[in-house]
């Protein structure tokens, strides 16, 4: 690969990858792309790449194996597209290695196999199967930023060239100025996708204005909120449209250092990334004086190591210097003073990932999306006892029943729905009559819930709305930095109150008591963590008050599963 | 607590030296500072924890104290200051698989192996670690991740108790994993 010095050699090189690409899917080769992501490698997606390698291989098919990233349909990994001359790609699903043999068998012979398919890519469907986007999982949703997931080999810039990266840091570096690129994504009215809802152009102005240098970018993709995965699926399936975010970013603050801080844990996340840096640096659109514009961009990467207080922005600088991660008081804020002390812009992962889109297509335009005041699209990730799982892309503001119930497909066999966990550990529930609300930051605030970052947790019958209280402010109380006392010390003596009631030791004052040890820990913790922690058993309390009172008064658990009438060892249970 | 496991080698460094030498480079102290961290990890994967020899030696690499490693090896969650066990069981400790019947999981390797969070089982053969977060594959719920390759998803304590005996007989359950969703 040379090293691209000019914009006439970026436009160049543009041509050249999408003829490449163009001829890839109009030749006389199969084209096989096999999902390899950490959901699908869990369910042996690499077994299957390996035996159609070898099968392909023996059967003498003409042919070009590609390895893809995960498209979100998780319900149908491992997956893969197969298009054979004369048909589309056709997506199909659930392809352990032992139907391998029967997959291409079948396609060999002409029969494209449509029991198994879960759709065409394109516009129609083809000899009776439909098209992907009428699947009930894709149907409602818009995919902007998963538009390549699944379609690009991830591992590959020339891919994401071919199919339209990089145009928008193009359009940046020669066509404006880095006002006008804080602009467009102020017109946009693009909402940080981390949780805390803050327009990033707003933060992105305020980084411009504090003098101060050198200034840094950096990227939050620590995701140490459980069961929120999208961005560690954004940076497996489509690294470059973040990276390209990143420095889009670097150029408006104007300044050369842009840091990607992933969580440890996210092992092909990092891989991912790492690799989509490196070919960055050698394509020549990172590194000094990019397309000979003058302006040099450097992207360090670095790692978490277990501590989901270094998600938050302050901590996540601290931990990035090599200190403890634990928050500090604000102001300043990190925009004035951040990362060794220079004004750091600080944004998630998703939030960078929308910029290309905006710079292209502009701020209007993204702003027309969803709803007024939450405008564009959201990664979401939705568990529990449910039909389909996995990561959807859905305009800002769609109904959150019709989310449960038609994305998802509601409940499994057997199973009753009982609520929904919002907002991960920073929020409480909705109950089955709460669910005609619009899945953006404004209309959960009101139902008294949060966005965060778009991770739902539905839950049946059996599970008892006590103990799931008690596990989530468990989570954070395990969190708390403890640098502060109201939150180092609240929480466990919140969880002593949820651990009593839960051994049947509760006392009719003990509702009163959560409240108002809630209070204290909310109005008086230091940072967002402590600020939200008793969330959950508010959040319980709130939608569930007769199962408490069921603890309490009648020493009984409705959903059978708290240690109710078990000699209470409370001390040991509340210091595990 | 934890149990210590009898063998107390001595512990090589040469290939942190060298992992050191190639990839830990800092230009300034500013970076040399920022490249702590992910120094212990290499030695965490490495030795499977992070030995005092290797804290001194990633402090001398690195320009900083021992204290200053110890204070980063104390405070995040991912890294062992004490051996680990010979098999290296990562339970997820999210809401999805809460929600999906890990707790009776938590329960049964507590009550039937003694081992709890960050603990090492009293044969040497387990080591645990609850993972306060998600390992990103919640439609396997609950799952576990053992010695940082094979998944068992979609456990119950029964099936839990046969891939344990298989492991500790030093084999390797492979636990299905595939589409039970749809």
């Amino acid at each position: 690969m040379e090293r691209l010095s000019s914009r006439q050699a970026f436009d160049e090189y543009v041509a050249r990858e999408q003829a490449r690409w163009e001829s890839l899917w109009n030749g006389d080769q199969w084209v096989v792309s096999v999902g390899i992501s950490e959901c699908s490698i869990a369910k042996g997606a690499e077994e299957t790449y390996r035996h159609l390698s070898l099968i392909l291989a023996q059967e003498g098919i003409p042919h070009v194996l590609r390895r893809v990233g995960c498209a979100g349909w998780c319900f149908a990994e491992p997956y893969v597209e197969v298009r054979v001359p004369g048909a589309p790609p056709i997506v199909y699903a659930q392809i352990t290695t032992e139907r391998v043999p029967e997959l291409v068998h079948a396609l060999r012979q002409g029969n494209l196999k449509p029991e198994w398919a879960l759709g065409v890519r394109g516009e129609q469907g083809f000899d009776g199967i439909p098209p992907l986007h009428a699947h009930p999982f894709l149907a409602k949703q818009r995919r902007l930023l998963f538009a390549d997931a699944g379609v690009i080999d991830p591992e590959s810039i020339s891919d994401y060239i071919a199919r339209g990266g990089y145009q928008a840091l193009r359009k940046a570096l020669f066509e404006m100025t880095p006002e006008e690129v804080v602009a467009e994504v102020k017109a946009a009215n693009l909402r940080g996708r981390g949780g805390a809802g803050f327009p990033a152009g707003i933060k992105w102005e305020s980084g411009r204005r504090t003098q101060a240098w050198p200034k840094y970018v950096v990227v939050n993709s620590h995701e140490g909120e459980f069961n929120v995965y999208k961005d560690r699926r954004l940076l497996e399936s489509n690294p470059h449209l973040v990276l390209e975010g990143l420095i889009i970013g670097c150029y408006a603050l104007e300044t050369p250092y842009g840091y990607n801080y992933i969580g440890g844990e996210h092992a092909l996340a990092l891989k991912r990334f790492q690799h989509a840096v490196e070919e960055a640096y050698a394509l020549g659109l990172l590194g000094d004086n990019i397309l000979g514009t003058g302006f040099s961009c450097h992207v360090r990467v670095r790692t978490g190591g277990g501590a989901y207080i270094c998600g938050e922005g302050s901590a996540l600088m601290y931990a990035i210097m090599g200190y403890r991660g634990q928050p500090r008081t604000k102001p300043p804020r990190s925009v004035e003073e951040g990362l060794w002390k220079r004004p750091t812009v600080l944004n998630n992962t998703e939030t960078f990932a929308n910029v290309p889109g905006i710079i292209r297509n502009g701020g209007k335009w993204y702003a027309s999306i969803g709803p007024e005041n939450s405008p564009g699209t959201k990664l979401v990730t939705m568990q529990g006892p449910l039909v389909r799982l996995g990561v959807a892309e859905i305009e800002m503001g769609l109904s959150l029943r019709e989310l449960i119930f038609d994305v998802y497909g509601g409940m499994r066999e057997g199973y009753r729905f009982k609520g929904i966990q919002m907002g991960g550990v920073s929020s409480g529930p909705l109950r089955e009559d709460e669910l005609d609300v619009g899945v953006d930051f404004d209309s959960l605030d009101k139902a008294g819930v949060m966005l965060g970052s778009g991770g739902f947790v539905v839950f049946d019958d059996r599970i008892c709305a006590v103990d799931f209280a008690r596990f989530l402010v468990a989570f954070s109380r395990y969190e708390s930095c403890a640098k502060c006392n109201p939150c180092r010390l609240g929480n466990p003596a919140l969880l002593e109150i949820l651990d009593r009631i839960r051994y049947g030791e509760g006392r009719p004052e003990d509702i009163d008591l959560i409240k108002e040890t809630s209070k204290h820990i909310i109005e008086l913790s230091l940072c967002g963590l402590g600020q939200v922690a008793p969330m959950p058993a508010l959040g319980m309390l709130r939608a569930f008050p007769e199962e408490f009172e069921a603890h309490i008064r009648e020493k009984r658990c409705p959903a059978g599963v708290c240690p109710i009438g078990e000699p209470a060892e409370l001390a040991a249970a509340s210091a595990d | 607590m934890e149990s210590q496991t009898s063998k107390s080698q001595a512990i090589d460094l040469a290939p942190l030296r060298a992992v050191l030498e190639e990839k830990f480079r800092p230009r300034d102290s500013q970076e040399a500072q920022e490249l702590i961290v992910m120094a212990c990890q290499e030695a965490q994967a490495l030795y499977g924890w992070v030995p005092p020899e290797a804290a001194q030696c990633i402090a001398d690499h690195l320009g900083t104290t021992i204290n200053r490693v110890y204070g980063l090896l104390t405070f995040y969650a991912d890294f062992r200051t004490t051996p680990p066990g010979e098999h290296f069981l990562w339970l997820c400790g999210g809401a999805a698989c809460y929600v999906m019947g890990a707790p009776k999981l938590i329960e049964l390797l507590r009550e039937q192996y003694q081992l709890t969070d960050h603990g090492v089982s009293p044969d040497g053969k387990l080591t645990l670690h609850i993972f306060n977060g998600c390992l990103g594959v919640c439609d396997l719920a609950p799952v576990i991740q053992v010695d940082h390759h094979h998944y068992w998803g979609h456990l119950t304590p029964e099936k839990l108790r046969d891939a344990l005996e298989t492991l500790r007989a030093d084999g390797v359950a492979e636990e299905q994993t595939h589409g039970a969703t749809e």
